[in-house]
């Protein structure tokens, strides 16, 4: 690795400024303030809880121990903070590694999307040289084994991404690590990294200095008898690529035992305020404050234990015979949502939930036979026109969820989604639908009919004469609301003849059908690999650790995510300038990327379940905590929590 | 009797292997090959990098014969591979599950067993009489009924209603940590054991009643035996065969039937990983407790023959 010193006298400027410019700049991205619940269809509640605490009675207690519901089968099961993408997931960031391995950049602060540099372990990054240096300054922070949280182990984290890229979930080809250019750590508590061309800086700390968590140089071994190293020891194994992998390997090996993590001797060194005390095989954490965490608030509970459960039935039981002494916080399934009242009597206090994610579902548009209709926008707008947001929200996801117009999440409201977020372009409306097939050549466009090309030259080019609507959607087996959802689709669809042949399988098998058959794609579209036409896994994607709603994961050309194959030259261009302006551009740029997205449907936009992003889902505080707050990342924060009498 | 068992445990590794080839023979026939294997473990965030770098660090780039090979290799030494999304051994994983699997339904299969022999005895000895009604019609409710429902109508009365007991199984590393809350334990192994119950109860009653009306009955009656002898000594042992296969055959039942109550107890335990790992793809999750189940079903079927041979001694191997 290259390490070159940074240049003295550079111009720098704090992204502390640079927050609050875009700030008020939100106002020309929201219409001024536009982006209020006002917007919001009258049949979503209050959609995504209060920012801030939520209220508790009685007087604090120090000490106790409070109980959090873990998702139904979705206990974490990775502890090293290197996450590979096989085991990326929410819970295990959010409810694991990030209590005990703090990350660079704390995202959420309260439900709103966005950096807390309170929880953060470096201060506002600086940015120099026309935005293509970047200066990060540790606080003075400590690991519990004494050691200083310093800058040589955020360079034991960089080399091992860069040794490891294949092995870290959030890899994306030629973006973090590969446009860095260079890193120099001129002292202990500041690094810098000297990156291949002007980036813009929210994007770059939301979406890339996001990635990072320094890791304790302690864990910089091949084995388990070596001995601990030290900060200032040369030629640790890091330092070289293959070193690094083998580290990797060596830590990956000891993540891989769960019950034995509380006893390591690596994994009990922590920088977080939590520290683990027990993990069972069942998922079952037990956390206990860390004394020597340099952070703020201190935790004031004695213990925090997160609670796994198999089932939906098995979560209800527990509220419904424990309460609020057996849960302290625990998510309301979507289909005990009718039993919200009788719940809530129990102690409770339920409080609306989002995730920043927003919630779509793509169509093939390599598909040898109906990628060509697939790739007309009209199509995809008549499409649209039969998705009936505002009827799903109200009646499937019982007002439990926002509608989805474009890249940007509505809720929680932030300043990255646009003036143009919130209006739908292509309102639910069968008839609006009919009439562009009809004045795109098709016939037989009405209900118990299946529509088909009549017209060659007004259907699009490679449509062939004659090809029916008639395709497959397979979505996400075991969720209710996708199900009604995809039901209800069928139906609006059959109005116009399009016959939609419906089919469910479980998620991963979804996902694994999912493959770019577009330009650039991975497959060619006579392969059987492009059979599929359209996939619905009941989500779209979730803004972590991308905090950033900009697209080069999802829809720029050839992207990892850009499952539909969707290519255009305008959107290339849209979304390489949201990473790329000077701040002072941040806001029009993605106001005018999310403006066009919105209208040009790369996939289906559907509604997105408040929650977790599959499933409408409720948080249910205990009326005896205080200090609970949401996390637009799913992050938790335990350290604020209190217990009270 | 030595011949016939070493005869049946190579007709068993023959089906162990066979069983095994269609498990392995179905992930390859995934649609979208290798590449769909890895996204469906990857999930939506694979790229042709990390898509590439998981198949070669999971074989996957080796002709299927090979992969077949080394999983057998693996098999003989009892290294049952890799959860791709626990990141657990598949060996740590049913090292983990399988006697607490053993502790809920291994009690219930006992305790169902010690119930369902007297009470069948009893009723074939009262048969249409009051008490063989109401132990029919009990059996008949609890057998038609399903074990799902069952749990959730006792969870509600004793756990949400009367607040007596809790709801869900005891979280815990091993056998020893769910003992220390055996109140847990209570209302999943009640339900297992009812419903068990009711199946072998109506067999151990017909059985007892066929033996009832044969002439060694009969004849130990007629030469003054006491009917507790006749019943215990003469009837029992005789009745016993049809209960002795259902026991043997419910053994692999030890691993998968507790599905339904796992997930409704809030239990982790070898049905339920089985079941997820069938969801998400997890093959050599789904691999290693297909050859557990796979031995378990034959060593059953190989305790019964050999329980037949001690309670019959005409049956010869």
């Amino acid at each position: 690795m290259k390490m070159t010193a940074p240049r003295p006298g550079s111009h720098a400027k704090s992204l502390g400024v640079m927050a609050a410019a875009l700030a008020t700049a939100a106002g020309s991205l929201t219409g001024a303030g536009a982006a209020s619940a006002a917007s919001i269809p009258a049949a979503t509640p209050n959609y995504y809880g209060p920012n801030g605490p939520v209220p508790a009675v009685g007087h604090a207690v120090q000490g106790g121990t409070a109980y959090f519901m873990e998702g139904q089968q979705a206990p974490p099961t990775y502890i090293f903070p290197f996450i590979s993408p096989q085991v990326c997931s929410t819970m295990n960031y959010g409810q694991l590694t990030y209590l005990m391995y703090r990350p660079l950049y704390w995202f959420g602060n309260n439900n709103q999307p966005s950096v807390d540099y309170n929880y953060s372990i470096a201060n506002p990054p600086k940015f120099s040289n026309n935005d293509t240096t970047v200066t990060v300054t540790l606080k003075p922070w400590k690991w519990s084994d004494g050691e200083t949280v310093s800058s040589r182990d955020v360079e034991f984290w960089m080399n091992m991404m860069k040794a490891e890229k294949a092995n870290w979930c959030d890899y994306t080809p030629g973006y973090f690590p590969d446009n860095v250019k260079s890193i120099s750590y001129p002292n202990s508590r500041t690094v810098v990294f000297h990156l291949n061309r002007s980036y813009n800086p929210t994007w770059f700390l939301y979406n890339e200095l996001s990635q990072v968590t320094p890791m304790p140089v302690a864990w910089d071994v091949t084995s388990a008898n070596a001995p601990t190293p030290t900060p200032n020891e040369p030629n640790l194994p890091d330092t070289t690529p293959k070193g690094a992998a083998a580290v990797y390997n060596f830590l990956n090996k000891q993540a891989g035992n769960p019950p034995s993590w509380p006893k390591s001797k690596f994994w009990s060194i922590v920088d977080g305020p939590w520290k683990l005390q027990s993990f069972t095989s069942t998922g079952e954490a037990t956390f206990v404050p860390n004394p020597d965490y340099s952070g703020s608030p201190k935790p004031k509970l004695s213990k925090f234990v997160e609670v796994p459960f198999t089932s939906d039935e098995a979560i209800l039981n527990e509220l419904r015979s424990g309460g609020p002494n057996a849960l302290q916080v625990a998510e309301l399934p979507d289909e005990y949502i009718p039993e919200l009242a009788t719940i809530e009597n129990e102690g409770y206090t339920a409080v609306n939930f989002a995730s920043y994610s927003i919630a779509y579902f793509p169509l093939n548009l390599g598909n040898p036979t109906f990628g060509p209709v697939f790739r007309q926008l009209y199509f995809r707008q008549a499409f649209q026109h039969l998705v009936d947001q505002q009827g799903w929200i109200k009646k499937i996801l019982d007002g439990y969820a926002v509608p989805t117009y474009g890249p940007a999440p509505l809720a929680p409201v932030s300043p990255f989604a646009a003036k143009s977020e919130y209006h739908n372009p292509y309102p639910f409306s069968v008839s609006e639908a009919a009439k562009i097939l009809k004045a795109h050549g098709w016939a037989n466009v009405a209900p118990g009919k299946v529509a088909y090309c009549a017209d060659p030259a007004k259907c699009g080019p490679g449509v062939k004469k004659g090809l029916q609507l008639k395709f497959g959607l397979a979505y996400q087996s075991g969720v209710v609301v996708t199900q009604e959802e995809m039901v209800d689709l069928k139906s609006q669809a059959a109005q116009v003849g399009i016959d939609l042949e419906l089919s469910s399988a479980p998620f991963a098998q979804i996902v694994s059908k999912a493959i770019n058959c577009g330009p650039h794609g991975y497959a060619a579209p006579n392969s059987s690999k492009c059979s599929w036409t359209a996939l619905n896994w009941g989500a779209g994607w979730v803004y972590a650790p991308d905090y950033e709603p900009t697209g080069e994961s999802i829809f720029y050309t050839g992207a990892g995510a850009d499952f539909s194959g969707y290519s255009n030259p305008t959107a290339d261009r849209l979304i390489a300038a949201t990473t790329e302006v000077p701040e002072s551009k941040t806001a029009p740029t993605l106001v005018a990327y999310e403006n066009f997205m919105a209208k040009q449907l790369p996939v289906v936009y559907f509604p997105t379940a408040t929650g977790n992003p599959t499933a409408a889902a409720v948080v249910l505080v205990s009326k005896h905590l205080g200090g609970y707050t949401n996390n637009a990342y799913t992050n938790l924060t335990p350290e604020t929590w209190y217990l009270t009498k | 009797m030595t011949g016939y068992i070493i005869r049946r445990l190579g007709q068993s590794i023959v089906v162990v292997i066979g069983v095994t080839m269609i498990v392995f023979g179905m992930e390859h026939l995934i649609p979208g090959g290798n590449e769909g294997i890895a996204r469906a473990i990857l999930g939506p965030r694979a790229n042709p990098v990390t898509i590439l770098a998981w198949e070669k660090e999971n074989g996957y780039l080796s002709p299927v014969w090979y992969q077949y090979w080394v999983f057998l290799d693996h098999l003989a030494h009892w290294d049952l591979g890799y959860s791709y999304k626990l990141n657990q051994s598949v060996d740590a994983i049913i090292a983990n599950d399988l006697p607490r699997d053993v502790l809920l339904v291994g009690t219930s299969l006992v305790l169902a067993v010690l119930i369902a022999i007297p009470l069948g005895v009893y009723q074939a000895v009262k048969r249409n009489r009051a008490a063989d009604y109401v132990g029919t019609a009990t059996s008949f409710v609890l057998y038609s009924m399903p074990s799902y429902a069952l749990g959730l109508i006792l969870i509600s009365v004793f756990a949400v209603a009367w607040k007596v007991l809790p709801p869900e199984a005891p979280q815990g590393n091993t056998v020893g940590a769910m003992l220390a809350h055996p109140s847990g334990l209570v209302l999943p192994v009640v339900t297992l054991t009812l419903v068990i119950y009711a199946l072998f109860s109506r067999y151990m009653r017909s059985a007892a009643i066929e033996n009832l009306a044969q002439d060694y009955i009969k004849t130990a009656r007629a030469k003054g035996l006491p009917e507790k002898l006749v019943l215990w000594r003469h009837l029992l042992r005789n009745s016993l065969v049809p209960v002795t296969t259902l026991v043997g055959l419910s053994l692999p039942t030890v691993l998968t039937a507790g599905l339904v109550l796992e997930s409704l107890f809030n239990f982790q335990g070898l049905g339920l990983e089985y079941f997820n790992a069938a969801s998400t793809d997890d093959f050599p999750v789904m691999l290693g407790i297909t050859v557990l189940v796979g031995i378990a079903t034959v060593v059953g079927n190989l305790l019964a023959d050999i329980a037949y041979a001690v309670l019959d001694p005409r049956v010869r191997y």
